[in-house]
């Protein structure tokens, strides 16, 4: 186990800067999840942390060691790549033990270690298969059975349930929670997918563009984003935009759009300086609730989609769509007018040019 | 009042349709034969019987410059002398020798080349295409064209090699019995290595990258990667290109034909050139048939044997 400290890296290929100053502490035994779209530089991060990649600048310190110009075998790290990478040729035996036989560990301790791995992870019956012959479930459980056997100071997982169908991806996403839980290990995991990112990570980092947009606890990108990218890349249906302009009223803050205003009675930032100017309130499907107490908003029902357990209702505010998540048996006709409370505490201003969390 | 318009008389012919027949015959277990039925025939036209009729004459006599002995069957008159024969034993030899030494050096200046070739650096594009030039020359021009680069009187490698000092003096290299072998293998290392390199390179190509960072992680070497990961995924392509290089090697006496000839002596002899001169050279066909046959046995036993040791059928 291990801290690990990202100090200004940056990584250019050729002219194009894929990242830009870089910088993350995490605490020994922290579960960092880089999470953001495709070609975001989260992989690439993730290499150089590896050393699979070296960096255009920067340094990357694990526990007090500066690793920049150690090979990855001598960093004391443990991959686990979106492929699993398992040798075809080998058996899983071999496989899980091949960290330990590279570092000329005798064959006994090799063989007892490779089947406490084994055990952890359930997968004692399949030591002397191939590869070959594992589903994907399987495969990944011996790619991180050979990632656990050689106790790293550090793991890192390279969107190791993308090729997983959905019902073993969250299968495995348990899995991979309670080994951290267990083994208390440093990890660096990436992934675009955000529920990956918020069930598993203590800290989550959020990219886009070769830099970090937020860096903080999962629960803290989720209520106070920091941009509108942040807020609109994280949850499921995405965040609610609405733009209107900030005004005072009966001694409280209300944000006027079209015809409508919506007092903002409970909002927790400090807007004041934004007051007559222009600005985006994000709010979350699930802070709008059918009835009309408290602040209110107002539209047209177009379109409802049943998801089971709720029903999504996408209505046409003043020309802007917004989604509620409301309960299952809460189903509006289609074109009629619907009234939802608003949970202004909830509400996030961002500052429509720069995109900021105000 | 006009005449009824009776139907035309029936015939036997109208139960008859050709279109609806192949049809309903597709439909049954004999369309497979039947598709199959061209290139059967046209295998056996132009291998199997030739094969068979090699086999039968290897059981005959059969020379065409002594018409007074016949061409009777003569069973294993001509297996018994090839044991008792002195230049078979020595063509054995010489081809176990002509073609492990080649194979094994096509294979390692093969799979340097693929190695070096698969790093993508600038340039490879090109040396690719150079390296595999001398695979496109027909054996007969690359045997001609060392044949004149290694001439004792003007060739140019035994110019530069005295140039250079290595040589004392200008040395015909198929002329000595001590060298004429290995020039010749060398010869056909230059020739033939390209093969393994273009298979090697495409088997490279199908090995996940992901698997050497793996590995470079867990902690394996150069060398290591090369013997525990490289090696393993490229060992069906590796059996089918060493088959296919055996099999060329011991069929093919073009090379050693232009070279050589077999000599100095029989120093260079191989079993195809034997088999070949004893047909064309003493027109015995009856014994040519039967060196041949000795060779077809022998390439079976080692390709069956070949592919049970490198256990390719169990991936």
């Amino acid at each position: 186990m291990a801290t690990l400290s990202i100090k200004g890296v940056r990584k250019s290929f050729g002219s194009v800067e894929v990242l830009k100053n870089i910088d993350i502490d995490l605490e020994d035994g922290g579960f960092l999840v880089l999470l953001g779209p495709s070609g975001c530089g989260k992989s690439t991060l993730l290499s150089i942390i590896a050393g699979l990649e070296s960096s255009s600048g920067g340094d990357i310190v694990i526990g007090e060691r500066n690793v920049n110009d150690v090979h990855p075998k001598d960093r004391n790290i443990a991959m686990v790549f979106q492929s699993y990478a398992l040798y075809p040729t080998m058996s899983v035996r071999r496989n899980i033990g091949f960290g330990l036989e590279m570092r000329k560990v005798d064959p006994q301790t090799r063989e007892s270690e490779v089947n406490k791995a084994a055990e952890m992870l359930q997968i004692e019956h399949l030591l002397d298969r191939k590869p070959g012959q594992l589903s994907g479930g399987q495969r990944q459980r011996v790619a991180m059975g050979r990632a656990i056997v050689r106790d790293p100071d550090l793991f890192l997982f390279d969107e190791p349930l993308s090729n997983l169908d959905a019902k073993l991806r969250v299968e495995m996403r348990t899995e991979i929670k309670r080994l951290h839980d267990r083994l208390g290990t440093t990890v660096v995991y990436v992934t675009h997918d955000q529920i990956e990112a918020m069930t598993l990570g203590t800290r989550v980092a959020v990219m886009k563009g070769g830099v970090i947009q937020q860096l903080a606890e999962p629960q803290t990108i989720y209520e106070k984003p920091a941009n509108m990218f942040v807020a609109g890349f994280i949850g499921s249906p995405t965040m609610n935009f609405l733009a209107g302009r900030l005004e005072r009223a009966d001694g409280g803050l209300v944000l006027s759009h079209g015809d409508a205003a919506l007092p903002l009675t409970e909002l927790t930032q400090d807007a004041g300086a934004y007051v007559g100017k222009q600005v985006v309130a994000g709010i979350r499907p699930e802070t709008l609730h059918p009835g009309s107490g408290g602040s209110t908003l107002t539209g047209t029902v177009d379109v409802v989609e049943p998801t089971g357990p709720d029903t999504m209702v996408i209505l046409n505010v003043g020309g802007q769509m917004l989604t509620a998540r409301v309960g299952s048996r809460d189903r509006p006709k289609l074109g009629e007018a619907m009234t939802l409370s608003v949970d202004t505490a909830a509400i996030n201003l961002f500052d429509p040019d720069s995109g900021d969390r105000i | 009042m006009s005449r009824a318009a009776y139907p035309p008389p029936r015939t036997i012919w109208d139960g008859i349709n050709p279109i609806r027949m192949i049809g309903e015959l597709s439909e049954t277990r004999y369309w497979m034969y039947l598709l199959l039925l061209p290139s059967a025939m046209l295998i056996t036209a132009v291998v199997l019987y030739p094969t068979v009729y090699g086999m039968q004459m290897s059981f005959r006599e059969m020379r065409l410059n002594r018409p007074d002995l016949g061409t009777d069957w003569v069973l294993f008159k001509h297996y018994a002398r090839m044991l008792a024969d002195p230049i078979f034993w020595t063509s054995l030899r010489n081809t176990a020798v002509w073609v492990t030494s080649s194979i094994a050096l096509e294979f390692l200046i093969g799979l340097i080349a693929a190695l070096a070739l698969n790093r993508n650096l600038p340039g490879t594009k090109l040396l690719a295409v150079l390296i595999l030039l001398p695979y496109f020359l027909p054996n007969v021009v690359a045997g001609h064209m060392w044949a004149l680069m290694l001439d004792p009187r003007m060739g140019v490698i035994n110019d530069l090699l005295v140039k250079t000092g290595l040589l004392v003096g200008y040395k015909a290299w198929f002329a000595d019995p001590a060298t004429a072998m290995a020039a010749a293998i060398i010869v056909e290392t230059w020739h033939s290595f390209p093969f393994f390199t273009l298979l090697i390179m495409a088997g490279l190509k199908g090995i996940p990258a992901d698997l050497y960072k793996a590995a470079d992680i867990d902690g394996a070497g150069a060398l290591a990667q090369l013997r525990l990961i490289t090696l393993p995924m490229l060992k069906t392509i590796i059996a089918a290109a060493v088959i296919l290089r055996v099999i060329g090697l011991v069929n093919s006496p073009d090379l050693l034909l232009i070279l050589t000839s077999g000599g100095p002596g029989r120093s260079t002899q191989v079993l195809s050139l034997y088999a070949f001169q004893m047909a064309y050279k003493d027109f015995n066909f009856g014994y040519a048939g039967a060196l041949s046959v000795v060779m077809f046995v022998l390439l079976m036993l080692f390709a069956w044997a070949y592919i049970r040791l490198s256990k390719v059928n169990q991936d």
